[in-house]
């Protein structure tokens, strides 16, 4: 099972990063950047799977036997922080192509190269 | 075509990269050393019955701050982005009328959606939540009401005192850490109580109500920022 | 002591509180921004203090109230204190710099600033692996902010850009995090490190992918353009930031990380720096937009700096002091260029002249500029002597060569930009506005050089025995340079006759060093003493002499290598200032500059062959070389021809003593070339001469020094203009004595020395008085030129005398000189060399003959009717020096006998002999006494005989003549001296076709185009830089891992 779930996340990596390498489009090259991100996070998250265990919350599970009835908390709490970050990223790229819009009125990822050499 | 066929070698050398990765993985049938540790102690040590929380909020606290710094940085950058020259680009958008249905809905939807932010945050330490989850649904309450009427003014003098306070509660809880027990963001600084309770789990409830708000108004902020900006006319 | 966490408690306390401010207390937020970088410095520096005064142990800050790598922890160690103090530090000037922007953009932005600064702190003193992602993550958000600072499209273009780049970098490192936590069930560094993950061939990948992402925050080449970008579009004070701080951070990171993957990484990080430090500067070379061209210098020196940490093994314990000279010279020269261009705002390079409205800033300008070179006394100079002195110990000839090179390419285009600074017309320029808070921080940066080269002095090994009293002269002299010239010019007379007295005991018993600190310093008071003549301030002309004096005596008290460099290059420093103080000298100071970089690096090598041969770091260890011997005597030999400009090396001379100053000539000329006569002699008497290397390269030396005369003299020969005339010759005096030093015979340096001590006298008369000539006639051109002779008596006679010496003609010392000369040739039995300057010898009377003509006899032009003398100021010291010549040439055995008997030890035969005034050879005898006599009193004879005669003698009116003719389109091709000699230039004038000109230049277009075509991988698409970056790499993937 984990490894569907990890290969299904270096898929979605490698379909994201295929986004961003080859779509002309700006707003699709960051649907890229969140596809690869999910991508990352859903590899982050299978690396913390233990198998046939429980998810880390004690409730039901004892704190005494915690340690041989959950799955691991590590990768899931940085997960969350990786979540945070990539929507900071995602929210700045979107500004950014908002203003890139108004300057050339276009999207498109090739009429920006006034920067060379 | 160079271009598309380069783009294609270069993905498969990745695929390779993650080959070697996904080789590497072998499942887990036992838990990490680190993680060992938490589930041993961390009940005893942070109170907190969601361990992801006890390790987000207390273990590695400093990560959480920089994670809240990011949406600060983020939210900041926007609104003086956004804020200059708008002088110079105004699109010439008509704002489009909302339908009745989304507009009642969202007046009875709205409160509800705080509340479960709200209860999102405060139950961080003991349900699968927390303080960015709550806050993300609070803003997404905010939206809604943005969507219902785009003319619905995010008042940012609220949103920006809402905050800085919760951004320097969070600072200075960390700071009596150093004072007053173990170190930066230590969490006995209120007593751990009884696993399970609400109020257990030392001070990462109330780190973690700041966190709420703070990302509330933060992920508000970024949210009402954009439309305002698109709001404006010639 | 202030705890560390505070910096992030502070920082972050005061952003978030910012926010509170209402628009009422809009105006204290930068304020509070100030304070909050001022806090964190303080903080960081008295830690920072605490760790260079105490032996204290490195303080580790627990968070959270647990021991890791249960919770995140960070560390301040000193190198940690050294890294937070330079970034606070460079973040609070810039926040003074910025100060304007900042509150023009409002409290957010200081907001941003401030968390900006705190990242970079975080991410040097974390210890936890996704703590450090976090902030770097932090980082880099904010400047993808405040790269919008600058509001312009191409702001926008670039800090997408940087976006798209470093969105995918963090995604790499994110992976690579995360399964180095799945190998080794910790996120703790050090736990990570203690893993060994780089030893299995599963784990390996995880190093891989941490490594790649950290080196791509560098901006590796070619996977860069997006960081040119952000240095090229951004405000030129985030520009500072990123080179300065996040640069020096992220220098840090992967020193940190340096032991994760083991020992082979190492290599592909060096010779990623390496490509990168090279590739970089490079590119550089065809830019012209100021910023962008500090990116590629920026990115160059980071390269540098990785290539250093590449190489840790191989530099061990040296490479603290290394990485230090190098990181911190990058650091303050980077930011204060930075600011710099933020303050000019020129679109291109040439539109820096408009520093010269404000000569301190210039004065900034070239500090950073040598600074970033490698000059003394700045850090990056000890840096990269030990640099390359541990490379060459442990055999590391490839990379002693990258470096070197890349450091050259790097000279190319900071000193075509020094130049450009210096003499490029400023009036057109638009005016800037120097506001105090904009130069106080470029002021700080150029002091701390300074100072930190001063303080790491003594940390190199042989360090301790430089002797910066010189320099300090040299200091005092810059102060004071408001002054009129002859206060100053006072002042620097007496320093160097102070000096005389202070050296002479050092030296004495020493003759070979005495002589040449005669020439030095005897000289320098005798140019300097022409400068009289000047009137107002000459602002930065004594400095930079004083320099060029100090480094020339410096070169004399070396007795270590170390010295010795040191006082060359400072040497180099001064003189290319003066150099290109001449009108028309731009062109002609930069050859002068790229040669002497090339040359002092071939010295370098050279000397770094030496040490590591014994670990010796005395002068002395030139005389037990046994690694590479002959590539070391080579190296240096061409070094030091840099300086005596001999064929192939000699293109820069004629333009830059040509055009020099009236008495900047003499001083490059008669004096500075000695410098490198010096170095020669030195080298010669320290080698195995027994060894076929060295055997063969004398050989070859010989012959350059043949040809050189030949040509300098066949090139003198046709000149029109009298300076570059007298430039031809020097190259040709100098051909002269390496050859004759090459003979390696007592007779051959003796007739060295009678031609080092004959042409340093002669030609700083010649230069002073065709000088002096110049400048008054207002014409370099000696067809505009004549009938002299009765304006200017004085000079007449002191040019004579100077070509009788020249010439070789008894009874001056220039025969003494031609007598031992030809002595030494047929003793050596160097037939066919001896031919050609036999032949050249005759040329000479060519040209001797055309100066003195065409100046001094034939017709007077109309314009020069009331032409008076030269200035005294300049006849005095031709006067003494003219003293000078007679007594060397009447009592010759004075100075000969004593250099014949120092000689002697180092050459097996003894083949002069004295007997009084009369020194014997098995060839024959010469009594320079004796011929002066005989030769005098017949000089007297003709003359009396001759004042006898004159009451009979007519008076001719010089225009008692007609000429019947039209007059010609071009006047001056009548003039008798006009192409004098175009029936020799037709017969001979092939063997002088610029071929070497051709050759520097064809090199240097060669490394232009290259340049200029490697560089459209940035063709400005987001996209590609995007797929730069993963191609990066997918082949550091193939080549790392993948086998290949």
């Amino acid at each position: 099972m984990e490894y569907i779930i990890i290969s299904t996340g270096f898929a979605l990596m490698l379909l994201g990063l295929w986004g961003i390498l080859s779509q002309k489009n700006l707003i699709k090259i960051i649907l890229g950047f969140t596809i690869f991100n999910t991508g990352i996070n859903i590899v982050m998250v299978s690396i913390g799977y233990v198998r046939g265990k429980a998810a880390p919350i004690l409730d039901v599970i004892k704190p005494s036997e915690a340690a041989s009835k959950i799955v691991d908390p590590i990768p899931q709490a940085l997960v969350l922080t990786a979540i945070v970050i990539g929507l900071g990223v995602t929210a700045l790229m979107l500004v950014y192509v908002l203003k890139l819009h108004r300057e050339k009125n276009s999207l498109d990822i090739n009429s920006f190269k006034d920067l060379k050499w | 075509m160079i271009k598309k066929i380069l783009i294609i070698g270069v993905l498969a050398v990745v695929g390779l990269i993650f080959f070697d990765l996904f080789n590497a993985y072998q499942g887990n049938e036992s838990l990490s050393k680190t993680a060992n540790y938490y589930a041993e102690n961390g009940a005893s040590q942070v109170g907190a019955a969601n361990l992801v929380t006890a390790i987000v909020v207390t273990y590695r606290g400093l990560d959480t701050l920089g994670e809240v710094t990011i949406l600060f940085l983020t939210a900041a950058i926007i609104s003086f982005i956004l804020k200059f020259r708008e002088e110079d680009f105004m699109p010439n958008r008509s704002v489009r009328v909302t339908s009745e249905l989304l507009d009642s809905a969202a007046q009875v939807i709205v409160p509800v959606i705080f509340m479960v932010g709200v209860y999102i945050f405060m139950n961080g330490h003991l349900t699968p939540g927390g303080g960015f989850q709550g806050g993300a649904v609070i803003a997404s309450g905010v939206l809604l009401m943005i969507m219902a009427n785009p003319n619905f003014g995010v008042s940012h003098k609220v949103i920006a005192v809402v905050e800085s306070i919760s951004g320097i509660a969070f600072v200075l809880i960390g700071v009596l850490g150093i004072v007053l027990a173990g170190g930066f963001l230590d969490n006995t600084l209120l007593p751990l109580g009884k696993l399970g309770d609400l109020f257990s789990a030392g001070v990462i409830p109330v780190i973690y109500t700041f966190v709420g708000l703070k990302v509330g108004a933060e992920l508000s902020n970024i949210i009402g920022t954009i439309s305002h900006v698109q709001n404006e006319k010639n | 002591m202030v705890g560390p966490i505070y910096i992030i408690a502070v920082a972050l306390g005061i952003a978030f509180f910012m926010g509170l401010f209402g628009k009422s207390l809009k105006n204290l937020s930068e304020w509070a921004m100030l304070a909050g970088l001022g806090f964190m410095t303080y903080v960081s520096g008295q830690w920072l203090l605490e760790f260079m005064s105490n032996n204290r142990a490195v303080e580790t800050i627990f968070t959270a109230g647990f021991k890791p790598p249960y919770s995140i922890n960070l560390q301040m160690g000193s190198i940690e204190a050294f890294f937070t103090f330079i970034i606070n530090v460079v973040g609070f000037l810039g926040a003074m710099y910025l100060f304007k922007d900042l509150k023009k953009t409002g409290p957010n932005a200081m907001m941003v600033y401030l968390v900006f600064i705190m990242s970079l702190n975080v991410v040097v003193m974390t210890r936890d692996m996704f703590n450090l992602f976090v902030f770097l993550e932090v980082g880099s958000i904010a400047t993808a902010g405040l790269i919008l600072l600058t509001k312009s499209g191409e702001a926008l273009q670039a800090g997408m850009k940087y976006l798209i780049a470093t969105g995918i970098i963090s995604g790499v490192l994110l992976i690579g995090i995360i399964f180095a936590y799945y190998f080794s069930g910790s996120l703790n560094i050090d736990d990570l490190l203690a893993a060994n993950m780089g030893a299995s061939k599963t784990t390996v990948i995880a190093v891989f992918l941490i490594y790649v992402s950290i080196i791509l925050e560098l901006k590796p080449f070619p996977a860069n353009g997006w960081g040119i970008d952000v240095y090229t579009a951004a405000n030129p004070g985030i520009g500072a930031l990123v080179s300065a701080a996040t640069a020096s951070a992220g220098f840090y990171v992967l020193y940190k990380l340096l032991p994760l993957g083991g020992a082979e990484w190492l290599n592909y990080i060096a010779v990623i720096g390496g490509i990168t430090f090279v590739g970089s500067n490079l590119m550089g070379t065809k830019q012209d937009r100021p910023n962008r061209l500090l990116g590629y210098s920026s990115i160059g020196q980071i390269g540098l700096l990785m290539m250093i940490l590449g190489l840790s093994d191989i530099l061990g314990e040296k490479m603290m002091i290394i990485a230090f000279g190098i990181l911190i010279s990058h650091y303050a020269a980077k930011a204060g260029l930075f600011w710099l261009s933020g303050l000019i705002q020129a679109k291109d390079i040439k539109g820096w002249a408009a520093l010269r409205k404000s000569p301190f800033l210039l004065f900034l300008f070239g500090t950073f500029v040598f600074a970033l070179i490698g000059f003394p006394p700045f850090p990056s100079f000890f840096g990269k002597w030990e640099l390359i002195t541990t490379l060459a110990a442990n055999g590391q000839w490839a990379w002693m060569v990258t470096i070197l090179a890349g450091s050259f390419i790097e000279g190319i285009y900071l000193f075509r930009w020094l130049g450009y600074a210096i003499k490029l017309d400023h009036e057109d320029l638009p005016d800037f506005k120097i506001e105090w808070n904009k130069i106080f921080p470029i002021w700080i940066m150029a002091i701390v050089l300074y100072a930190v080269g001063v303080y790491v002095t003594p940390m190199v090994e042989g360090g301790m025995f430089i002797n910066y009293l010189p320099l300090m002269f040299v200091l005092f002299l810059f102060a004071i340079d408001f002054l009129p010239v002859y206060i100053k010019n006072t002042i620097s007379i007496g320093g160097i006759i102070w000096y005389m007295f202070h050296i002479y005991p050092v030296l004495e018993g020493d003759l070979l060093r005495l002589i040449f600190a005669g020439i030095f310093l005897v000289g320098g008071v005798l140019t300097l003493m022409a400068g009289y003549s000047k009137k107002g301030t000459r602002k930065g002309f004594y400095p930079m002499a004083m320099m060029m004096f100090a480094g020339l005596i410096g070169i004399i008290e070396a007795s270590t290598l170390i010295e010795f460099f040191f006082s060359w290059e400072l040497m180099t420093a001064g003189s290319y200032f003066l150099i290109i103080r001449g009108k028309r000298s731009m062109p002609h100071g930069y050859s002068y500059m790229l040669f002497s970089i090339g040359g002092a690096y071939a010295i370098l090598f050279g000397f770094a062959l030496a040490f590591a041969s014994n670990f010796d770091t005395s002068l002395a260890a030139l005389g037990s070389i046994n690694l590479l011997p002959t590539l070391a005597y080579t190296l240096l030999a061409v070094g030091f021809m840099t300086k005596t400009a001999s064929l192939g090396l000699h293109i820069w001379l004629p333009g830059a003593h040509g055009e020099a100053e009236s008495d900047v000539s003499p001083m490059v000329s008669a004096i500075l070339l000695k410098a490198g006569v010096f170095g020669l002699m030195i080298l010669f008497l320290y080698m195995d001469r027994t060894s076929v290397g060295a055997t063969n390269l004398l050989y070859v030396l010989g012959w350059v020094g043949a040809l050189t005369t030949l040509m300098g003299n066949m090139s003198a020969a046709f000149q029109e203009d009298a300076k570059r005339l007298l430039a031809y010759s020097s190259v040709a005096q100098l051909g002269y004595i390496l050859f004759a030093i090459s003979i390696m015979s007592q007779l051959g340096w003796l007739a060295g020395f009678t031609y080092t001590i004959n042409h340093f006298m002669f030609k700083a008369i010649l230069f002073l008085v065709v000088g002096g000539i110049v400048a008054k006639l207002g014409t370099h051109y000696m067809y505009e030129m004549g009938g002299m002779i009765k304006k200017m008596p004085f000079s007449f006679i002191a040019v004579l005398v100077s070509i009788i010496v020249i010439g070789g003609i008894p009874p001056l010392s220039g025969f003494a000189g031609k007598w031992l000369f030809y002595n030494a040739v047929i003793e050596k039995g160097w037939y066919f060399q001896g031919a050609i300057i036999f032949f050249a010898g005759i040329i000479a009377f060519l040209y001797l003959f055309k100066l003195i003509h065409s100046i001094f006899l034939g017709q007077l032009k109309d314009n020069h009717r009331n032409i008076k003398e030269i200035s005294a100021w300049i006849l005095v010291p031709s006067y003494i020096l003219i003293i000078g010549i007679m007594i060397f040439s009447a009592f010759p055995q004075y100075i000969l006998q004593p250099i014949g008997d120092m000689l002697a030890p180092y050459f097996s035969t003894e083949t002069l002999v004295w007997e009084g005034t009369k020194a014997t050879t098995s060839l024959g005898y010469w009594d320079g006494t004796t011929i002066m006599i005989v030769v005098a009193t017949a000089f007297l004879l003709l003359l009396a005989w001759l004042l006898a005669l004159s009451s009979k003698t007519k008076k001719i009116e010089q225009f008692n003549i007609v000429f019947a003719a039209e007059r010609p389109f071009r006047p001056e091709t009548t003039h008798v001296s006009y192409n004098i000699y175009a029936g020799y230039k037709k017969a001979l004038g092939f063997l002088i076709t610029p071929l070497v000109t051709a050759f520097w230049e064809s090199m240097s277009n060669l490394v232009l185009e290259f340049a200029n075509w490697l560089r459209r991988i940035y063709g400005g698409s987001m996209q590609n830089y995007a797929i730069h970056v993963v191609l990066f790499i997918v082949v550091f993937y193939l080549i790392a891992l993948g086998g290949l």
